[in-house]
């Protein structure tokens, strides 16, 4: 059997002894207020230990004017009385009733049914009628206080003075009333004959405990399968843990994680990557430009070898753009369009013969917002540099990252970008989605973005967007979701999908 | 080059920008021949002499000084030919023409014409029928009144006199870069085609125009020359000849992590359409005139592999002796984020860019300060924050159906103007909100975060605030820690449409953050 609450077991008990209540009744046979008795049956009720039966009366009782007609008689009675005395012109009749409404009503009633006959100003006693049937509801409620509707129906004679009573205002009184009747069931009543008596502890508190009450009393077993309310953990925005998740593969793979600021002079963001400085990309329409310029963001050299690789290739090898390069272009501030600005830094600063690093980090775009972009978004970017990397490491690189993340299938195929060459796109099968999905794109470094910062050796760089995997790890597809922040998705997603 | 879709009688496919020789079919179908081995090589074409002369007046110096020059005799131009053309154009356009500013393609009727054809300049009032126009107007009220004319009209319109390419007669062909003349409209019917090409550079004209008379060649037609002069040199135009480079085998090899022979290597090329002399040593390559993109012997190395397949490599993983590991400062950030994670926070993560009335008008701030990018696309993105709290503000905002009490936080890059530099600080900001949220609840969270996070005690004086209830403000400050504390405003949170009070703290974490990292260095 399930356990009972203290409140049940009292209302349990005070049925067993009384029989049968209402909710009243209970309240004062328990000493259990109204609202505990109610919550107590309600509950026992869902446990099929009691039942509920409701039903409904309607009650006739005195009005004032009902009491009044008692005690003086009807109006049309006392009417015919006066007549009786001897009155006899309308006026001297009217004298005797204080209400002159009250007077014509009864003078109407009379004449209507034949007992007087009114000749000019004067009224005459026809014949005088026997007990009414309204005086007889009069008698019997002065007898009873309260009678019951249905009861009365059953008399014709009471019902057709009921009737005719009930349309004179405060006469009598009518009333609904619901009565509820409480009683335990079979398995109430057994359930009531296991309950102990003696009291039990409800809560454990530190008096109970210290005191050693809970030595005498036992403690009340509860309803373990009741709801509980919700409680939140805090967590990490589901983005963020999967940052985490791609910096450790990065680490067990041997890289080490560069950062770098957000805003650039376009040198990093698109000179030294030999992005020629009317190519498309740069406007304002694709990139985001802030008013100001840099001072000092690289040494003269390096700037003198990426304007002499822009126009005719410096020492690279290359035929160059073959344009003027201007260095206030260079100087320009932007958010920075890819994280390749951090890489590039980086082969600068250190011109390393070999090295592995990688970043992850906030990229701008300056475009509408819908369901597959974003203005402002994260991409990841890892580089290899060694004397004998080779472009079937990168794909060998590349195809480890991705097993790291649970994608097995890769294909590479060659497409495109304009600051490595050979350049290559990689696809990977989703499983869930059951197809392949475009993601990292890579290639080696060309040398006229190596060369001019003195890095011989080749470079093989890959990167991509952060939320296309988020979007697929959390089977979203409007990647606005993932910063809108809804609680309901924070505080809902599991953390190990 | 991707196939993007397969159907029944189509595949589509999509090319990258710097083979604007793929915008046709032809162009398409000479690369599949060399890949699929049934022409390979160098395709050959011959430019055929004509006398036809184009002059070219000194006035056009200051304003478009090149022009280049063609001529196609006997093609047939169906539609779909006409249609692929008129892409092709469109995409040269596009990338080799950064939108018509450097280079722009005009194609002739030459039948209607009297040659020799001038380039000259005209004043703005000079008047045409321009294309798809019945009317002559005047190059300016073209420039102000036709859509093309609106939107390229920039390229020429702080010029006195504009470009104008006219005949012997004085007939016009053209007004580049904006629009051609009615006169010599390309048809079905058209046979001859003269081909204009005028540019402010005159490399990429000649890259324009080598692409479109060899798919033009392609497409049927006839090449023949046309002598250019200007005033202090003579150009016979298209050149056709074919570019040399030369590539070492052993650094193809070593790129790739291939052993390729030099034959192996050379007929790799040949499939790329490209010819090669292997001499022992190196590749030395002969590349058609329209592979405007190759300039680098890698370019080279790449044609080498997509001749040999990339499907054909097998990934190899290279050996290291690096040691992998996170950066210091973003690892002391994730140890900050444990800590708001174990009082109960959740963290959010919003974008940099934000609006005025979430950074500023909301929250009543002054906006001498704000930093703000050029031309934002929505004025939902055209502020970077110098804040987090703004953000969390609104991240309750669209929370306000979601159960309560909501604790966030958010560990982000901020952006602040110092001594004319703009600098980016990582901020920790942090909001509490339900019935009962209040000043003191945030002062717990703030010495629970600054002690277990930092190590640090942080004092809390009386501040003001526009953001925060005056009386229930103050500035932190504790070593390298330095930020604000307080209840939100009412104005605020109705701003917000928020009906529960919050409290929030904000911590500039710059300083701490480093300082750590050197200690774990």
């Amino acid at each position: 059997m399930q356990p009972l609450h203290l409140l049940e077991k009292k209302v349990l008990k005070t049925l067993e002894k009384i029989g049968e209540a209402d909710i009243e009744g209970l309240s004062r046979a328990s000493n259990l207020t109204l609202d505990q008795v109610r919550r107590a049956v309600e509950w026992l009720q869902a446990k099929g230990l009691i039942k509920v039966n409701t039903s409904q009366k309607t009650t006739i009782t005195l009005g004032s004017k009902g009491l009044e007609a008692l005690k003086e008689g009807l109006p049309e009675r006392r009417l015919l009385r006066s007549l009786k005395e001897g009155l006899r012109t309308l006026n001297q009749l009217k004298s005797r009733f204080s209400d002159e409404q009250e007077f014509n009503a009864a003078l109407g009633r009379a004449k209507r049914r034949g007992w007087i006959k009114i000749v000019d100003d004067c009224v005459e006693l026809v014949n005088e009628p026997g007990r009414l049937p309204e005086e007889e509801v009069l008698e019997r409620l002065s007898q009873v206080n309260i009678l019951d509707e249905e009861e009365l129906t059953k008399d014709t004679i009471l019902y057709s003075g009921l009737k005719e009573l009930l349309n004179r205002p405060d006469y009598l009184s009518r009333r609904v009333v619901k009565t509820t009747q409480i009683t335990l069931t079979d398995l109430g009543r057994a359930a009531s004959e296991k309950v102990s008596e003696e009291e039990e502890i409800d809560t454990l508190t530190p008096e109970i405990i210290v005191s050693g009450i809970w030595r005498q009393k036992r403690i009340r077993a509860i309803d373990v399968e009741a709801p509980a309310p919700p409680i939140y953990a805090g967590r990490k925005h589901p983005v963020q843990l999967f940052i985490d998740e791609v910096r450790e593969i990065f680490v067990s793979m041997g890289f080490e994680e560069i950062e770098g600021p957000l805003i650039q002079p376009c040198f990093w963001n698109f000179d030294a990557l030999f992005t020629p400085q009317d190519h498309p990309a740069r406007e304002m329409q694709d990139t985001f430009y802030i008013k100001g310029e840099a001072l000092n963001y690289a040494d003269a050299e390096s700037i003198k070898r990426v304007a002499a690789t822009h126009r005719s290739g410096w020492k690279t090898g290359s035929r160059g753009w073959g344009y003027e390069w201007r260095e206030e272009e260079a100087r320009k501030l932007v958010l920075r369009t890819h994280t390749t600005s951090i890489t590039i830094r980086y082969l600068a600063d250190h011109r390393p013969k070999e090295a592995r690093v990688f970043t992850i980090g906030r990229v701008f775009r300056n475009e509408k917002v819908t369901f597959k972009n974003l203005v402002e978004f994260h991409q990841i970017e890892g580089i290899a540099v060694g004397p004998r990397l080779t472009l079937r490491d990168l794909m060998g690189l590349l195809s480890t990252f991705y097993k790291r993340l649970g994608l097995e299938k890769v294909r590479f195929w060659p497409t495109y970008f304009p600051y490595t060459e050979p350049s290559m796109q990689s696809v990977v099968y989703y499983d869930r989605a059951g197809k392949w999905i475009e993601l990292c794109g890579m290639g080696i470094f060309r040398p006229e973005v190596t060369l001019p910062f003195g890095v011989k050796n080749p470079v093989l760089a890959w990167g991509g967007g952060l939320e296309r995997l988020v979007m697929m790890r959390y089977n979203i597809d409007d990647v606005r979701e993932l910063y809108a922040n809804r609680l309901s998705w924070l505080r809902g997603s599991p953390i190990c999908p | 080059m991707d196939i993007e879709e397969k159907a029944e009688d189509y595949i589509k496919v999509e090319y990258n920008p710097n083979r604007p020789d793929f915008s046709t079919d032809y162009g398409i179908v000479r690369a599949l021949k060399g890949l699929l081995g049934l022409e390979k090589g160098c395709p050959k074409y011959e430019v055929h002499r004509s006398d036809l002369v184009v002059q070219v007046d000194k006035s056009v110096e200051e304003v478009r000084p090149y022009i280049v020059s063609a001529l196609i005799e006997g093609i047939t131009l169906d539609d779909e030919t006409i249609r692929q053309i008129i892409a092709m154009q469109e995409d040269l356009h596009h990338t080799i023409g950064r939108r018509r500013a450097k280079v722009s393609i005009g194609l002739h009727n030459f039948d209607v014409l009297k040659p020799p054809i001038i380039y000259t300049t005209e004043t703005p009032e000079f008047r045409f029928v321009p294309l798809g126009g019945v009317e002559p107007l005047s190059m300016k009220e073209i420039l102000d009144k036709t859509p093309v004319g609106q939107k390229y009209g920039w390229i020429v319109a702080k010029h006195p006199r504009y470009p104008i390419l006219v005949d012997s007669l004085g007939q016009v062909l053209s007004f580049p870069p904006i629009i051609n003349g009615e006169l010599t409209r390309v048809t079905s019917a058209t046979r001859n085609l003269f081909i204009d090409i005028t540019a402010t550079d005159l490399k990429a004209a000649e890259d324009a125009l080598a692409i479109l008379v060899t798919t033009l060649a392609d497409a049927g037609g006839v090449i023949r020359s046309a002598e250019v002069r200007y005033p202090n040199l003579t150009l016979l135009t298209p050149n056709l000849s074919e570019m040399e480079m030369k590539v070492e085998l052993r650094r193809v090899n070593r790129l790739l992590g291939l052993r390729l022979k030099g034959e192996e290597a050379v007929e790799c090329l040949a499939k790329s359409r490209i010819d090669a002399e292997y001499d022992g040593k190196m590749l030395r390559a002969k590349i058609p005139r329209y592979r405007v993109d190759i300039m680098h012997p890698v370019d080279l190395v790449e044609e080498v592999v997509i001749g040999y397949g990339l499907d054909r490599l097998t990934p190899t993983l290279p050996p290291t002796k690096s040691v992998g590991r996170p950066h210091p400062e973003l690892k002391r950030l994730s140890a900050i984020r444990e800590v708001c994670v174990g009082l109960g926070l959740s963290e959010v993560m919003n974008l940099s860019l934000t609006s005025e009335a979430a950074l500023y008008t909301n929250l009543g701030r002054q906006m001498q300060e704000a930093i703000k990018v050029e031309e934002p696309k929505s004025s939902e993105h055209e502020y970077l924050r110098d804040m987090l709290i703004p953000s969390l503000l609104l991240n309750l905002s669209t929370n306000i159906h979601e159960p309560y009490p909501q604790r966030l936080f958010e560990l982000a890059k901020t952006f602040h103007r110092r001594g004319g530099e703009i600098v980016e600080e990582y901020h920790l900001g942090v909001i509490t909100s339900h019935s009962e949220a209040n000043y003191t609840e945030a002062k717990s969270l703030l010495d629970a975060i600054t002690q277990q996070a930092f190590g640090l005690r942080c004092e809390t004086k009386p501040a003001s605030n526009p953001l925060f209830i005056q009386g229930r403000c103050a500035e932190v400050k504790g070593g390298t820690l330095a930020g604000i504390i307080g209840e939100i405003r009412p104005e605020v949170l109705q701003a917000f449409n928020l009906r529960m009070p919050a409290a929030a703290l904000e911590l500039n974490i710059n300083q701490a953050i480093k300082l750590e990292a050197k200690q774990h260095k």
